[in-house]
């Protein structure tokens, strides 16, 4: 699954990684709890409610499901323009 | 008068006067223009020098937040409206957004204007980084730039 990180989180962890998703992962919380095993340093904002997961072009909260699903972007508080 | 809407996300520096002087052209026979223009300060808000600011964006959803905000602006009943916003590496100086609206009287183009610039301060997809001398800064909004947004929804 290609995981894409924006603004701050994009610096921390890298704009876009790609990451091997085991089947007991099913859910946008399961995959946070999934990324903070592979990134430690952003372990506790990977877990913040205000990082909001994106998927389709749609916020999604942590109960939906990531099955099938190729691409999660994750949006930290925007900054505004 | 036909309705005419611009909203660009330009990556790269952009004329604002210019812009507005082919907008003033398409918008003839308004009696109203109105517009911001909002430039990248030398300074940060703790009084250390920007040597840059970066506007990260996303590919979709920053153009579409922008457009749904001019859409929006329709309720002032103005017909011409322009935002054009930068992304990317924007030095001091250079300008980050123009906005403007024409109308045929001058409360709708003034209101107009406010509204859009309120919005995109608050809802626009941008995430905004400050490269300082002591190094990166992400920017999230001030509590006034949440205040001067909710003066739109009483």
């Amino acid at each position: 699954m290609r995981i894409c990180f924006f603004g701050k989180m994009g610096d921390v962890i890298g704009r876009e990684v790609e990451i091997e998703i085991p089947a007991s992962t099913a859910t946008v919380a399961g995959l946070r709890r999934l990324l903070a095993e592979h990134f430690p340093a952003a372990a506790g904002a990977l877990g913040e409610a205000r990082l909001r997961a994106c998927i389709a072009d749609a916020m999604v909260n942590d109960s939906h499901s990531i099955a099938g699903v190729e691409r999660v972007e994750f949006f930290p508080p925007l900054s505004g323009g | 008068m036909t309705v005419i809407l611009t909203c660009r996300l330009a990556e790269s520096s952009f004329d604002p006067w210019e812009e507005l002087r082919q907008f003033a052209q398409a918008a003839q026979g308004a009696g109203a223009i109105s517009s911001f223009t909002g430039t990248a300060r030398p300074l940060s808000s703790n009084g250390e020098p920007v040597d840059a600011m970066f506007l990260d964006h996303h590919p979709r959803m920053t153009l579409s937040s922008m457009r749904e905000i001019v859409d929006a602006a329709a309720r002032f009943g103005c017909d011409y409206r322009l935002v054009i916003h930068r992304c990317g590496v924007v030095l001091p100086g250079e300008p980050i957004v123009l906005v403007a609206a024409a109308s045929a009287h001058r409360r709708a183009a003034i209101e107009a204007v406010e509204y859009m610039i309120d919005r995109l301060k608050t809802d626009a997809v941008f995430w905004k980084r400050e490269d300082r001398p002591s190094g990166s800064a992400w920017i999230e909004p001030r509590a006034e730039d949440h205040a001067a947004h909710a003066r739109w929804e009483q």
